[in-house]
């Protein structure tokens, strides 16, 4: 399936679920809806024509109005390759967690949470993994943190 | 008599074990000698690079992306370059995309040698590490001619190469490979058929081919467990579709498996390079890209085929002279995610031979 055949298959079989963003590229970016997105993405594992049952990647974007959660997936069998992206309000940001469809999903939603403060709802073990345990900080990769010229070690 | 007693207890692998490649530390739960409980924790190493990125130039971030993944910072490179190409619409020059293929699998070489080495070191045997540094030297030398550097180096810039390899390139890179296929019969002859090595890895931490597609693991691993994945072919990047290899696979997906795999990629690779000198032609090495580089605003996903697995780095522009956001996707984060799946249940020094196995390192888990 090529990448038009792509977008023509889901301009049919996903109307309502998946807008097409012009982002200008030779691969399809697709915007999907917070609320939806979970049917969503099961929908397209176990679509017979597509597969897509490879999670890839899981990018949080502050564009300091808004955010963003970007979803790569690819299909080991299909070779079809696809981004999904979900837009949050800045603050407050909750998504649905995607771990059950793609086991793969956990350590990135975690990181998504730790380093952007989106709230991962579903997820069995939402702990820092990246920061130190005793982070207090805020969110690093928000565009309005300030690094600051020294930060504290750890206690030992 | 007072009645014998036995509890689970808990023990840190790591962070400063030998045998963990870096710097992770699993918190290991034993029942005895065999593991029951694994939880990685990682971040020792975490630099934020991404965050780096996001205050540098697109120029200035290659550098960045060589940190991120040091043994093969070919790939890396490599990686954000054709993400920036990607997003700008920049022709590379055909003789430049040669030379990026030259030494994209000449680092996948050397890393596949590392791989040989540290894993037989690891599981005991010494010699082999001395072998396969020494082979690697070789290619390290070819990088050092050509670029300068031998660890990061700073070589695939965004619409080409910095330098043109100097005339000596090619008569000693044919050199190296003679010598390494030579030489990869020593290193069959010395672990294939080994009892030890044999026992050690031989139905060790098996991996089956869906739990690794529900983990998202990819390349080497993964190929070992009998799924025919290979970004170099089924999506392919660079001039790769111009090349006569073979994408080797495995069926049992244990340590043994994806040691052989390993040795099967060294000798297509190889076949890859001499087919990429053979041809390659005369012409320009670089586009012209001002160092003030702005592509328009956009965003894309690029990925490459890396020696432990998909590198991929999802870049977003609002159209400024620095990218607004990077991230980077390393294989070893998957494959590390799925080791408590597949380490349970086993002993403490198999648990070795499964990390040394799955080739993680840490910096591209930690970023």
């Amino acid at each position: 399936m090529t990448f038009d055949e792509l977008k023509e298959y889901i301009s049919a079989n996903y109307p309502d679920d998946m807008t097409l963003l012009d982002t200008g590229r030779c691969e399809p970016f697709y915007e999907v809806k917070a609320e939806k997105l979970v049917a969503v993405c099961k929908r397209l594992r176990d679509d017979e024509q597509l597969k897509f049952d490879y999670f890839c990647n899981l990018g949080g974007v502050d564009t300091g109005e808004r955010m963003e959660a970007v979803y790569s997936l690819a299909s080991y069998s299909m070779k079809l390759r696809l981004d999904l992206k979900v837009i949050l309000p800045h603050e407050n940001a909750e998504i649905d967690s995607v771990q059950e469809v793609w086991p793969a999903a956990n350590w990135y939603e975690r990181e998504l949470w730790e380093l952007y403060g989106v709230n991962v709802k579903n997820h069995n073990n939402l702990t820092r993994f990246l920061l130190p345990d005793d982070w207090d900080q805020g969110f690093p990769m928000r565009k309005d943190w300030d690094a600051p010229d020294f930060i504290r070690m750890p206690e030992l | 008599m007072a009645e014998l007693r036995t509890e689970e207890f808990t023990v840190n692998m790591g962070p400063h074990h030998p045998s963990t490649h870096g710097v992770c530390r699993l918190i290991l739960t034993l029942s005895g000698e065999k593991v029951i409980k694994i939880v990685p924790v990682i971040g020792y190493l975490h630099r934020a690079l991404e965050k780096i990125c996001e205050n540098r130039t697109y120029a200035q971030c290659i550098p960045v992306m060589d940190r991120f993944e040091y043994v093969t910072a070919m790939s890396c490179e490599y990686l954000f370059s054709n993400a920036a190409e990607k997003l700008a619409e920049i022709e590379v020059p055909e003789r430049a995309e040669y030379l990026r293929v030259i030494m994209l699998e000449l680092n996948r070489i050397a890393s596949h040698l590392i791989f040989y080495g540290v894993t037989a070191m690891d599981i005991g045997a010494l010699t082999p590490f001395l072998y396969g540094l020494r082979e690697r030297e070789g290619i390290i030398d070819l990088f050092e001619m050509t670029c300068g550097q031998r660890l990061t180096y700073n070589y695939i810039r965004i619409g080409g190469v910095s330098k043109d390899i100097p005339p000596q390139f090619e008569p000693k890179c044919r050199e190296t490979i003679k010598t390494i296929r030579e030489k990869l019969n020593d290193y069959e002859g010395l672990l294939n058929e080994n009892p030890i090595w044999l026992v050690r890895n031989k139905g060790i931490g098996v991996l089956p081919a869906d739990l690794g597609i529900a983990y998202g693991v990819s390349g080497p691993v993964l190929r070992a467990s009998g799924v025919k994945y290979d970004i170099r072919k089924d999506d392919p990047y660079s001039i790769y579709d111009r090349f006569d290899f073979e994408i080797p696979t495995r069926e049992n997906g244990d340590c043994y498996d994806r040691y052989l795999l390993r040795l099967d990629e060294i000798k297509q690779s190889l076949n890859i390079v001499e087919q990429a000198l053979d041809a390659l032609p005369e012409g320009d090495i670089k586009a012209k890209v001002s160092p003030n580089f702005k592509p328009p605003a956009g965003e894309v996903y690029a990925r490459v085929e890396n020696s432990r697995g998909e590198l991929g780095v999802y870049i977003q522009s609002d159209g400024g002279k620095k990218p607004l956001r990077v991230k980077m996707r390393g294989g070893s984060f998957n494959q590390l995610q799925v080791l408590p799946e597949i380490g349970t249940d086993c002993l403490v020094a198999d648990l070795v031979a499964i990390f040394a196995s799955l080739d993680i390192i840490l910096p591209e888990v930690d970023r």
